[in-house]
């Protein structure tokens, strides 16, 4: 059997909001140790690396290995319905497929919802040897996307030893948004060789805008027209990390 | 004698038309152009139709229609018309554009007199019908015999019968038990012959190509059309060369590449993406800019329901060669912005005066004697267009292709807006 329960009704629904930005239907890997998920988005442009182990929750029961796939957009529907301090308990039968939500707050309510054919893809995360490494704080790295969103669909992201710069260029404005070493932002900048690469703002945008409700410090990994690694440091035990692909400018 | 014929355009009763596009106008630049035989388009508008009536004679021995004004000419003109029909087949709206010839303006009034029935004819030169394809057909046809329904640029994405929207799989599920009065289909700018002989079901029809031009500017009018050898046009010999696929009097279509078609590749116009077949489907047919689906391009399409593989060549059928309008060739060799400048047509008039009309230049007119009217890089380029040695950056979601004369001026760019998004599997 499969079961958890988190007390903290947002925490679940913010994280199933994070892995909605990239697919609507989403094969979890469930064992004793935790629940795990990697997916990519239909155009697979972008990635989504989730693991919670089983501390996270307040109680976590996998009798035997399974795979989970639901979908993300139905159950987030339900996960809405729960306030902030309300517990949420999902419970997979395995012999029916469905999943039961149970959601407890000052009244009980207990919906069912199918799960549909797992994904059978092993899906590998990117071979990248990174040259930047940037600790940031979430809020000051979505001010900087929200800013080069004004004037453009893509933003060049570069760094060097001072600085990490966000340089967007559109039909007729620009933006250039530069945060230096040291200051609140930037908690760490390591940087073997200085890099750029340049990605689209509707994921970056949405990714970040996504992830932040679950992490106030990222790491970004990147190294010049290879894909960045946004890992996001969750309060609990637990990872999410995206991988985006770069867009190759040709003029 | 060569009977060259562009039989579907619009009037200025069409929507984004040119305002002047009367039928003197249009038999002015269509007689530049080299067409001997022009549609009126837009026969289905009581106005056009009235106008026609004014300006138009009917020519007895053709049963083609000549300008009142020019009784001498050898440009006329064949009643012609373009309807949208809007249904539903199984749950789903299609809205799918017809071409319609028919013989004479009385018998186009009988066809008015129908599918009045079914929509506000003067709304549009093209007006939207709510009947069904096949219901169109069998009006049109139980009037007269002669009369000739095919569907128009049958692989755009939008509005037509194979377009990746809302369009069908097959003619027959379109025009179910009607599908036998249709001979022909016009494969669009975007679509030529090669693409469409990859379709084993599409053995059967005539592939025709016009211009469905909106303008009666000399780089619209004309771009696509149909290449007899008749004793002389009349509207019998056009409508049966076609319905009886007789190659011995239909030659061959003269077609712009279809890289240049707007709908050739797929994309989004907006967010500056171009892609292959191979490229979209990579990508989930999504968008890397906006995340929205792609529009398909026909080159897609065409992959989707092929059952040939590529470069399959169908024998007995009528032939094809590959034009470009003189204007965008020389607007290309000048590295100028538009085909209307002053320095294109001071060019172009050059060389139209010399040979006669711009046909004859871009089929017939040898080298040495083109080098004799324009630099000797234009008259090569000339050549070069009529023997398919140039390349064009494919068109996609409403952008036209772009001409590259010269593969030294080729930077390998696809498009200086063009942007490449990658994807992780590049990285795995």
């Amino acid at each position: 059997m499969f079961k958890l329960k988190v007390s903290d009704a947002k925490l679940l629904r913010d994280m199933i909001t994070s892995i909605s930005i990239l697919v609507d239907e989403a094969t979890f890997k469930l064992d004793p140790e935790g629940m795990k998920l990697r997916a990519m988005d239909p155009s697979r442009v972008a990635m989504v690396d989730f693991e919670w182990p089983k501390t996270v929750f307040e109680e976590y029961q996998c009798t035997e290995p399974a795979k989970m796939c639901i979908n993300i957009t139905e159950l987030l529907k339900l996960l809405k319905r729960a306030g902030k301090d309300e517990i949420v308990e999902l419970s997979l039968d395995y012999k029916t497929g469905k999943l039961q939500v149970k959601i407890t707050g000052k009244y009980t309510r207990n919906f069912t919802m199918p799960t549909l054919e797992a994904s059978e893809e092993e899906v590998p995360t990117p071979k990248l040897a990174f040259n930047v490494k940037a600790k940031v704080t979430t809020t000051g790295l979505s001010q900087a996307i929200e800013d080069a969103q004004l004037v453009s669909d893509h933003v060049r992201i570069e760094a060097d030893n001072e600085k990490l710069a966000f340089n967007a260029s559109g039909d007729l404005m620009g933006a250039e948004i530069s945060i230096q070493k040291g200051s609140d932002t930037i908690l760490d900048l390591e940087v073997k060789e200085p890099a750029k690469a340049t990605f689209s703002l509707s994921y970056l945008t949405e990714i970040i805008k996504a992830a932040t409700a679950t992490s106030d410090i990222a790491t970004l990994e990147f190294s010049s027209d290879m894909p960045v690694k946004l890992d996001f440091q969750q309060a609990k035990e637990g990872k999410l990390t995206f991988y985006l692909a770069p867009r190759i400018e040709t003029e | 004698m060569r009977v060259i014929a562009d039989l579907h355009i619009h009037s200025r009763y069409s929507r984004a038309t040119s305002e002047k596009m009367s039928a003197e106008e249009i038999a002015r630049f269509a007689k530049i152009k080299g067409l001997h035989v022009v549609g009126t388009g837009d026969s289905t508008h009581p106005a056009w139709l009235r106008e026609l009536k004014e300006n138009l004679v009917l020519d007895s021995e053709t049963r083609l229609y000549k300008l009142a004004k020019e009784p001498n000419s050898l440009m006329y003109f064949m009643i012609t018309s373009e309807v949208s029909t809007m249904f539903t087949f199984q749950n789903n709206v299609k809205k799918i554009h017809h071409v319609i010839l028919t013989p004479t303006i009385e018998t186009a009034e009988q066809i008015n007199d129908r599918l009045t029935r079914y929509g506000d004819l003067a709304a549009d030169g093209r007006p939207t019908l709510n009947m069904d394809a096949p219901l169109l057909v069998e009006e049109v046809m139980a009037l007269s015999s002669e009369n000739m329904v095919f569907p128009a640029h049958a692989w755009t994405p939008w509005f037509s019968v194979f377009g990746a929207f809302n369009g069908f799989d097959s003619i027959e599920d379109c025009y179910q038990d009607m599908t036998k009065h249709i001979h022909a289909l016009e494969t669009g700018l975007s679509s030529d012959p090669p693409m469409n002989w990859r379709l084993s079901v599409l053995d059967r029809f005539t592939l025709v190509s016009n211009s469905d031009s909106h303008s009666f500017w000399p780089w619209r009018i004309g771009r696509e059309a149909n290449v007899f050898e008749l004793e002389k046009p009349s509207y019998r010999n056009i409508v049966e060369a076609i319905r009886l696929k007789d190659t011995g009097r239909f030659r061959f279509t003269i077609e712009t590449d279809p890289a240049y078609g707007k709908y050739h590749w797929t994309g989004h116009r907006n967010c500056h993406v171009s892609l292959s077949p191979k490229e979209a489907q990579k990508l989930g047919n999504m968008c890397p800019v906006c995340r929205r689906m792609l529009t398909k391009g026909v080159e897609q399409r065409v992959e989707e329901l092929a059952d040939r593989p590529f470069g399959f060549k169908l024998e007995g059928v009528a032939g094809f060669i590959r034009l470009l309008p003189l204007s965008e060739i020389i607007c290309a060799f000048l590295g100028v912005d538009s085909p209307s400048t002053q320095k294109v047509w001071s060019v172009y008039n050059s060389l139209v005066g010399k040979f006669g009309n711009e046909y004859s230049v871009l089929l017939d007119a040898p080298l040495e004697e083109l080098d004799k009217v324009v630099d000797a890089k234009l008259a090569d380029a000339i050549v070069r267009v009529r023997e398919g040695k140039i390349r064009v950056i494919p068109g996609y979601d409403g952008v036209y292709g772009q001409l590259v004369l010269f593969e030294e001026n080729f930077s390998g760019k696809a498009d200086p807006e063009r942007v490449q998004q990658m994807n992780l599997s590049d990285f795995m």
